[in-house]
């Protein structure tokens, strides 16, 4: 569980070589790349249609199964491999404007524009730092003993079964920064500016979902919109699975703000690893978790075409073992339990950790 | 693709394109669909087939190409951009058209292969049946609609739009002098020579003049001055280096008759500088008209805050592409990847850039 201590020269070789492994990778990219995300979009929209068609069209409980579950595939794949891959600017490169991160529009409640702030800027750059990102606990749970315990922290995990049903709802009002607003440090005004975006694509979500495509079935309505509302639930429970299990595993590593004061680029791409961890599977679970599966490699190479990762992977652990770093990597229902005992075990106030570190709440921005 | 004109849609149409009704409005599902079964029923831009490709001379070559009915015809002169797909990237250049509009709609484009011109040396790679894209015709640089002596000039692959305007004024039946100054480095390299020699001999108000660089040198402004004899500055049109429009207009400027000479100059190839680690260059911006110089030990992003220019930014450090912009032309060295962006019209990231030659950056 320790964190691996390398000198200055070693991270700047450390770095070398990881640049030096981005480089060729990113000198490679091309045509196989391209009809990649083509082949995802259209499967995707392949298995929005089946499964829409399959809820809207059928009568017996079979195809209703089977209509729900292409759905949520449509929507697992549209948010994971498409949606947070296209927003990283992996296929910027392609000069394709409906695959451009700065005008793609995802399939879920979150703005496009926002997470774009919450996940890329502040959270793949503040990594795993207390304080600093705020996809450490969601501002919600308490994941390390670095973390104040208050009244409210054996409640987690209510809180946390509640955020992985409604996960997409959680992303969506990240930006908001309701915490700053319950303090009373935030201004109405600047509250409703940030709410704006959120507001406009959740309307135009819930409308889609639980209006139109349910009117459109006409007697049918009330099976499209129980299968409708099942498939987001399934969609949130899996990418919830899967980003937890990206950086609140057992092994993930947490970092103070003073920790990090200065950081060598050797030293972020360090803490990119420790903070991360992998999953182990078949290509489905690859494509499925969006190649969040190779959490490590998406830190390392956020803007690199995902499915690159798999090629990555071995090479970067075989990095990592010279340079004695650990390499967080198992299989996903190992992982997943840790994370679930992670919320039990620090709901408890155990664990307290001296103060000094810097507590992780909604204060900083 | 840069689509003129653009204007605001209708209520109805803007209520049809709303995201409440997505999927079920996604026209890029459609066009998709569409190209799958036939690339020519896009309906994005306007699809071209590829009808003939012909040699002109060992390094040029001339593509026929059959536009959809749609596609609104050109004047001669004009340009259109064209997009190719190479490794998964599409790209964009502008060509001049070289034919005359015809009846049927077809278009002709004359590429010359250059070192490090990529799309070029594809397109010219293409042969019939295949398709490709264009843009709806643009600029103004056309000949004067009256019936007064023309004069046109041309260096190298810049005769391309002039052969358009030379076969539209013959099929106009003119009468009224027209030169046509061609300068090329030698017969072997003469674009169009023998079809410009026939008009030459059987059209007496047309007078062709040739000076080949290889035997001649390239001209100064007496051999200009010589070659123009006669033309008595009437209007004319240039297509060329940048040179040659320049020695072409400062002679007309001298003349007081600046106004008669319109001219279109391809863009010179901006090369990276040679050993440009401590030269500042100039930036120039241009959504905003701003001018700043960046140094090669800042980013752009510093460098344009500097100034006063607020860019989006980010984490500042190359992961987040909030700072994405796009360069039009200029040469850039990305300090994170240690990757150049050197062709017109790429995306490159501010925080991270820094500048190797003179910039235009749509900011
Ligand atoms: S500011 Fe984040 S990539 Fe440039």
């Amino acid at each position: 569980m320790s964190k691996a201590h390398l000198s200055p020269a070693q991270l700047d070789a450390f770095q070398r070589e990881l640049d030096a492994l981005r480089a060729e990778v990113a000198g490679d990219i091309g045509q196989r790349d391209a009809e990649h995300i083509r082949g995802v979009v259209a499967s995707a929209r392949a298995h929005a249609v089946a499964g829409r068609s399959l809820l809207m069209f059928g009568f017996d409980p079979l195809s209703f199964a089977a209509g729900v579950l292409a759905l949520a595939k449509a929507k697992i794949l549209e948010n994971m491999e498409i949606g947070h891959n296209v927003l990283h600017g992996q296929y910027d490169w392609m000069g394709d404007p409906t695959l451009n991160s700065q005008t793609y529009e995802w399939d879920i409640v979150c703005a496009s524009r926002d997470w774009r702030k919450t996940h890329n800027v502040e959270h793949h750059n503040h990594t795993n730092i207390l304080g600093k990102d705020d996809d450490y606990g969601y501002g919600l749970l308490r994941m390390t003993g670095e973390q104040r315990w208050t009244w409210r922290t054996p409640l987690q995990p209510l809180s946390y079964l509640l955020l992985a049903l409604l996960f997409q709802w959680g992303v969506a009002i990240q930006d908001l920064k309701l915490g700053r607003w319950f303090k009373g440090r935030m201004q109405p005004g600047e509250l409703r500016q940030r709410a704006a975006p959120f507001l406009r694509k959740a309307r135009g979500q819930l409308f889609k979902d639980y209006l139109l495509f349910p009117l459109l079935a006409f007697w049918n309505w009330p099976r499209v919109l129980a299968g409708n509302a099942l498939a987001n639930l399934i969609r949130n429970l899996w990418t919830n699975a899967i980003i937890f299990c990206g950086h609140f595993t057992l092994d993930a590593q947490v970092y103070s703000k003073a920790e990090v004061a200065d950081e060598s680029r050797g030293a972020w791409y360090l803490r990119q690893i420790q903070g991360s961890g992998n999953l182990e599977g078949g290509r489905w679970l690859h494509l499925l978790s969006g190649h969040l599966s190779h959490q490590i490699e998406h830190h390392l190479f956020p803007d690199i075409p995902a499915p690159r990762y798999t090629e990555m992977a071995p090479r970067v652990r075989e990095i990592c073992a010279r340079y004695g770093v650990r390499y967080n990597s198992a299989g996903f229902w190992r992982q997943y339990l840790g994370v679930l005992w992670r919320i039990l075990r620090h709901a408890l106030p155990l664990d307290r950790r001296p103060a000094g570190l810097a507590p992780a709440t909604h204060a900083e921005a | 693709m840069q689509i003129q004109g653009q204007t605001q849609p209708k209520p109805l149409a803007r209520w049809l394109r709303s995201r409440w009704l997505h999927p079920l409005n996604d026209a890029v599902a459609w066009e998709q669909m569409l190209c799958a079964i036939n690339p020519m029923w896009s309906r994005r831009d306007y699809p071209a087939r590829v009808l003939a490709v012909i040699d002109e001379t060992a390094d040029t070559r001339s593509l026929w190409l059959q536009p959809v009915a749609r596609w609104p015809g050109h004047r001669a002169g004009q340009h259109v951009v064209v997009e190719v797909e190479i490794d998964g990237r599409r790209l964009h250049r502008s060509f001049s058209l070289s034919s005359a509009p015809t009846a049927d709609g077809r278009v002709r484009i004359t590429l010359k292969r250059q070192p490090g011109a990529r799309v070029s040396a594809w397109i010219q790679q293409l042969r019939a049946g295949d398709v490709l894209r264009l843009s709806a015709p643009q600029g103004d640089f056309l000949a004067p609609a009256d019936d007064a002596p023309l004069l046109l000039i041309g260096a190298g692959s810049g005769i391309t739009p002039l052969m358009a305007m030379v076969e539209e004024l013959r099929a106009g039946g003119r009468h009224a002098p027209l030169v046509l100054v061609h300068i090329c480095r030698n017969e072997e390299d003469f674009i169009f020579g023998a079809r410009l020699r026939e008009l030459a001999s059987r059209w007496p108000a047309f007078d062709l003049r040739v000076h080949f660089s290889a035997v001649a040198g390239r001209p100064d402004a007496v051999a200009l001055t010589r070659l123009l004899a006669g033309t008595g500055h009437c209007e004319a049109r240039v297509c060329g280096p940048r040179a040659l429009v320049a020695a072409v207009e400062s002679l007309y400027r001298a003349a007081g008759v600046a106004g008669r000479v319109r001219s279109e100059s391809y863009r010179g190839r901006v090369l990276p500088a040679a050993d440009g680690a401590a030269s500042a260059h100039a930036v120039h911006c241009t959504n905003t008209e701003r001018v700043f110089t960046a140094g090669a030990d800042t980013s752009l992003l510093q460098a344009a805050e500097a100034a006063g220019l607020q860019p989006a930014h980010g984490c500042r450090i190359g992961i987040c592409m909030s700072c994405q912009c796009r360069k039009r032309s200029g040469s850039v060295l990305n300090l994170r990847t240690g990757e150049r962006s050197s062709e017109p019209d790429e995306l490159i990231q501010l925080c991270v850039s820094v500048a190797q030659s003179p910039l235009e950056l749509a900011l």
